[in-house]
């Protein structure tokens, strides 16, 4: 159950995408911040109290990993909000450099809104449980 | 000849209202046409809008519960199709499997075979696509001439059909599709071929020609074999070593590196000093994969090879290998006596992890 008043940023640039994120974990009970790119994500997340994050990786004005990056450039407590890749690319290199660049985890596309709620648990458990 | 004044500018009058007329009407015409075209637009935006809310309803409605989904008139059921297919390149799981419910109970399939005979070619894409995303095994059949087709996109879209549905059925097909690609597109059509499953690996083996009579689709075969890290199929990868022909015995390595078996080590390793530098390089990658620290000495030896991506491979090789290969980079990078290429790769190796925080 997740605790209340967890608030998640969806950055993501395609709205259909972004429509069923956010529906399955409204369905949770979360609250959802919308994003359609990475400097979008970042002004959000400046000004809410985001808990988790999901970006998309391939974004205009700016992409995930650009995101990634300049959220963990960022003082704690923001600067450590567990991060969610998600991408269409299956790209390994991709991957590594996504989480080399400070990503918690990482989806490719199709993704089962399920099994990204489930992660997205594991992920606030880790950060949260940790302290 | 000489015109008479009169008549010449009776012609130009004419002229200039009959010009006037045809670019009114043009401009008409593209007016009508751009209105028409805006009015279609915002009727799909409103459609669009009206089904998204709609669709998540359906989508996510607690289990056991009747899932419903407002009636799609016949004349939007082409705009819903388009609609319906923005959301299988993302869904997964339970959602994949709901969509494709809604997408059958529409009846929007019937449509299928004539469209992939459709004149127009995204209209054929579009019902490969939905072929794909919707699995619909009883058109796959009618699948098999679009890899024919004139637009590489519907070629494509049609290989994937076939691939994703798992029959091996149409293995042949599609292998035969690939291979008449052009070379530098062949690796990019594995992706493919991956469709198939690592099923594919074994009719492979049963159905294709001896490497030495018929190379091409061993290539292939080894580069699937790696990506699916299929290691029933390493006896095969091990045999490819053995085949005289570059392009075979690289693609077998890359494989044998994906599957990281340590027992292939003694197989692997006289390949470092072959004379094909392709084929040291794609050592080198497989001999820090496989090898552990037995393979450091090696390893060094390449890092003065003459050409750069043997070098650079050796050096990427001994930082796979954890901390005793970083430590002999590290030893090669500060060692005043080492071979200056060595040297060198050691320097950019270490220095391109550090700028990435890691090694």
């Amino acid at each position: 159950m997740w605790p209340e008043n967890t608030q998640v940023l969806v950055v993501e640039d395609d709205q259909a995408t972004a429509r069923i994120i956010k529906a399955r974990l409204e369905m949770e009970g979360l609250k959802v911040f919308s994003a359609a790119n990475g400097v979008e994500g970042l002004e959000l997340l400046h000004h809410e109290a985001i808990d988790l994050v999901t970006t998309d990786l391939m974004m205009p004005a700016m992409n995930g990993f650009r995101l990634v990056q300049e959220i963990r450039d960022l003082p704690p407590p923001k600067g450590r909000v567990p991060i969610l890749l998600i991408s269409s690319n299956q790209n390994e290199q991709d991957m590594i450099r996504c989480l080399a660049a400070g990503a918690d985890d990482y989806m490719t596309k199709p993704i089962s809104a399920s099994v990204l709620v489930e992660r997205l648990w594991r992920m606030h458990q880790r950060t949260f449980s940790a302290g | 000849m000489h015109l008479p004044p009169r008549l010449v500018l009776q012609a130009l009058v004419w002229g200039t209202i009959i010009l006037g007329g045809l670019v009114t009407g043009l401009i008409l015409l593209g007016a009508i046409i751009q209105f028409r075209r805006d009015r279609q637009n915002r009727y799909r935006i409103a459609r669009y809008q009206a089904w998204e809310p709609a669709l998540t309803d359906y989508l996510f409605c607690e289990e056991g519960q009747p899932r419903p989904f407002p009636e799609v008139p016949e004349r939007d059921k082409d705009i819903f199709q388009i609609f319906l297919s923005r959301y299988h390149a993302t869904l997964a799981g339970q959602e994949a499997e709901a969509l494709r419910e809604l997408y059958l109970a529409l009846g929007v399939h019937h449509s299928l075979p004539k469209r992939l005979k459709h004149r127009v070619a995204s209209v054929r894409a579009q019902a490969a696509m939905e072929i794909e995303a919707f699995r619909i095994a009883e058109c796959l059949g009618e699948v098999v001439p679009l890899l024919n087709d004139p637009v590489p996109y519907v070629t494509h879209l049609a290989a994937k059909a076939l691939t994703h549905s798992g029959d091996l059925a149409y293995a042949r097909p599609v292998l035969d599709w690939v291979l008449g690609e052009e070379r530098y597109q062949r690796e990019r059509l594995l992706r493919v071929l991956e469709g198939f499953g690592p099923e594919l690996l074994p009719w492979l083996e049963e159905h294709l020609e001896p490497p030495e009579a018929a190379p091409k689709p061993w290539i292939l075969f080894a580069l699937l074999a790696g990506s699916h890290r299929h290691r029933e199929s390493e006896h095969r990868l091990l045999e490819l070593l053995d085949v005289p022909l570059v392009d075979i015995q690289a693609s077998a390595l890359k494989a044998l590196a994906a599957l990281a078996d340590p027992l292939t080590y003694p197989r692997v390793e006289p390949l470092a000093r072959h004379e094909a530098w392709p084929l040291r390089a794609q050592a080198a990658k497989a001999l820090g994969l496989i090898g552990g620290p037995d393979a450091i000495p090696i390893l060094i030896q390449m890092t003065s090879d003459p050409v750069y991506e043997v070098r650079r491979n050796a050096a990427q090789g001994m930082a796979d290998l954890g901390h005793a290969g970083t430590s002999a980079l590290t030893w090669l990078a500060e060692d005043p006596t080492a071979d200056p290429f060595a040297r060198d790769i050691a320097q950019e190796r270490l220095e391109w992890a550090d700028e990435r925080g890691h090694q």
